[in-house]
């Protein structure tokens, strides 16, 4: 048990040391890194409270339904109030009137002692309408001016039935009394009559301000409904035509290489997320996929570099078969100093064949971004090295212009070196009949704290139709199956993370030329932050 | 003037300049060298090569253009190309221009020393 464990430890020394095994773990790494941060996205999206477009919109709509219940039943209620004003205008107009013409007979039996059970009469049908309309004139004048009204209408009567009774007497209208009831009478006759007037036209007054209230009203919900209108669309605007822009923009984004998930950006969750969500589940895919693409063209230019390789092997190879035949063939005759000569030709070539081999291989390997600070003239080096046979077999001469004064960069090596690669075989590949790729790697003359490496070819140059397009993923001048179209794309997306930028020049028949621009790294952050706090001691 | 055999050995790999003059000089043949195939060819202005073994590859001049240029001093010079792994075209290029044989790196001194006895038994017999 114990060795099985002790072995089993041995293996995993072994595979740590193979790059092959890195390779694999860091990629697993950030894959989980990567379902981590989607993850978490994910929740940020679905973990808002929910308030869907649906529900907004059946929420607007029953606001416009509760306002017309609203303004229904308030129309409603006035109009009744309306109708029962009406109605006491009515009765009250009759009621004056019966008062009016029981002031006419009065007055006549005053002047000429005509009859004055005529009086009786009208103040008992006024009696009769006050009584048949009370409940409705009490909600109109209220209880204390329908007593008054009562009280003046029952002591007029009274005294109208007395002034009857001694009236039979002819005489009697010579008494102090009767002049003291007639007077009486006057009073309570007039009292109740312009009572009466008084409370008709008040009435009336209110009724028409009543009207012109309700002529107001449909103006005042046309105004509200606007206003309701004008928030509903101010809604659908920014609920859902911004949204379908955001969404629109991500796709574009998606065109241009750029996977970033789409953030949660409002308050709350609706339809929209579902469909954020499902562009997100899309993205990672493609995104998946697009790793796996650039992953297919990496391994194809391995396989380009492997073929060269080969034959880059063989020389060393041939080297040590030679020196060891003839260190067979010849070892009793030759001296100590010449064998010593052959076996340390031995070593040297080995040596230049395990160089060969572990440059393809830190080529091939794939491995988490590591930022460090680079040499890019050096990283330049090592890439012709490993182009050297494609080169050769293709007739260019490389001319290599490195400057001196050269500030380190802040990046990935193998990344770099990945983008220099694609950038000469493009070179080569431009180039059939052979001819120069230039690389001068200085300080950029027109961006200052930019570094430049210029990668020029004197081949056919791309037609300015082309221009726009040769940085697309998948965009290709290369016969079907000998590109991926992904050389340039993947460069751009490369020194885009190192924040820098590719320019390209090119005239048909010329060749071309590329601008690699990466920035200059400076002193770190942290160190100037210390430095600034000393000087501020 | 001895009877023996001149052959050139033109590679710009040094070490196999270094290993195969001993190994052809033992077989019998005058053996001279070169790792550079500007100055390889001035020497054959000089003089004519009865053999004559050079890389496909090199730099600034290939293995066909030093075919070219030695048969064009002397059709009777035998050439043998070295050849890589990726330049089995380029080999049969040179046997369409006139070359006697290749050979494929990596190779055994004996491998050479076997084509240059067929080329040398070629040239006793045209004699």
């Amino acid at each position: 048990m114990k060795t099985n464990r002790q072995n089993d430890g041995n293996d995993d020394a072994i595979l740590k040391d193979s790059p092959y095994f890195l390779s694999e773990n860091t990629d697993v790494k950030t894959a989980l890194l990567k379902d981590d941060s989607e993850t978490k996205i994910l929740r940020a999206l679905l973990e808002r409270p929910g308030f869907s477009i649906r529900a907004r919109l059946a929420l607007g709509f029953l606001l416009f339904f509760a306002l017309s219940v609203g303004i229904t039943i308030t129309a409603y209620i006035a109009l009744n109030h309306m109708e029962r004003k009406l109605i006491f205008l009515e009765v009250a107009d009759l009621f004056t009137n019966e008062i009016q013409q029981a002031r006419r007979y009065e007055k006549n039996f005053f002047l000429y002692g005509s009859d004055i059970s005529n009086v009786l009469e009208h103040i008992d049908i006024a009696d009769q309408l006050l009584d048949s309309a009370r409940s409705e004139l009490v909600s109109v004048v209220g209880e204390k001016n329908m007593r008054t009204m009562e009280s003046h209408l029952s002591k007029y009567k009274k005294l109208v039935i007395k002034i009857n009774t001694l009236s039979i007497d002819q005489e009697s209208s010579e008494l102090p009394e009767y002049k003291e009831i007639a007077e009486e009478l006057r009073s309570h006759g007039t009292e109740m009559l312009s009572f009466a007037i008084d409370m008709s036209r008040k009435e009336r007054d209110k009724v028409n301000d009543m009207i012109r209230v309700a002529k107001m009203a449909p103006v005042v919900f046309s105004i509200i409904i606007f206003l309701l209108m004008l928030y509903e669309t101010n809604f659908l605007a920014r609920h859902i035509i911004r949204r379908l822009n955001r969404l629109m923009e991500a796709t574009q984004r998606v065109a241009n290489g750029d996977f970033t998930p789409i953030m949660p950006h409002r308050r709350f969750r609706d339809e929209f997320t579902n469909l954020a969500v499902a562009m997100n589940s899309m993205m990672s895919q493609l995104m998946h996929r697009h790793e796996i693409l650039v992953r297919s063209h990496k391994l194809r230019a391995v396989g380009t570099l492997t073929a060269g390789v080969a034959h880059e092997l063989n020389n060393p190879i041939n080297n040590i078969m030679l020196t060891s035949e003839m260190l067979k063939e010849d070892y009793s005759e030759l001296s100590d100093e010449e064998r010593l000569d052959m076996v340390s030709d031995l070593v040297s070539q080995a040596e230049r064949a395990r160089k060969i081999v572990s440059n393809l291989l830190d080529f091939a390997r794939e491995s988490e971004i590591e930022p460090e600070l680079l040499d890019v003239g050096q990283i330049i080096r090592e890439t012709l090295a490993l182009v050297g046979n494609q080169l050769k077999l293709h007739n260019v001469k490389p001319q290599l212009d490195i400057a001196h004064n050269l500030s380190p960069v802040h990046g990935d090596k193998q990344h770099l070196s990945q983008v220099f690669f694609n950038l000469i075989m493009n070179a080569i590949d431009a180039m059939p009949e052979g001819g120069k790729l230039i690389i001068n790697v200085s300080n950029s003359s027109f961006e200052a704290s930019f570094l430049e490496v210029r990668i020029s070819d004197t081949g056919k140059g791309i037609p300015e139709h082309l221009i726009g397009s040769i940085f697309d993923p998948f965009f290709t001048t290369k016969p079907t199956g000998k590109g991926t179209g992904l050389g340039l794309s993947v460069s751009m997306g490369i020194i885009r993370k190192h924040g820098g930028a590719i320019r390209v020049e090119s005239k048909v028949g010329e060749g071309t030329s590329f601008s690699i621009l990466l920035p200059i790294s400076t002193v770190p952050a942290e160190i100037m932050h210390e430095k600034s706090q000393k000087n501020g001691e | 003037m001895s009877n023996k055999l001149r052959t050139l050995i033109l590679d710009d790999e040094s070490i196999v300049c270094k290993r195969l003059k001993p190994a052809l000089e033992k077989s019998g043949y005058e053996v001279e060298t070169f790792d550079n195939p500007t100055d390889a060819l001035k020497r054959i202005d000089q003089e004519e090569f009865d053999i004559v073994v050079t890389d496909i590859r090199m730099d600034e001049i290939d293995g066909i253009q030093v075919l070219e240029h030695v048969l064009a001093r002397s059709s009777r010079t035998r050439v043998i190309i070295i050849t890589g792994y990726a330049t089995v075209e380029m080999a049969r290029e040179a046997l369409a221009k006139g070359a006697f044989d290749f050979i494929a790196k990596p190779f055994k001194p004996n491998d050479l020393r076997a084509v240059i006895a067929k080329a040398a038994k070629e040239l006793k017999s045209e004699k």
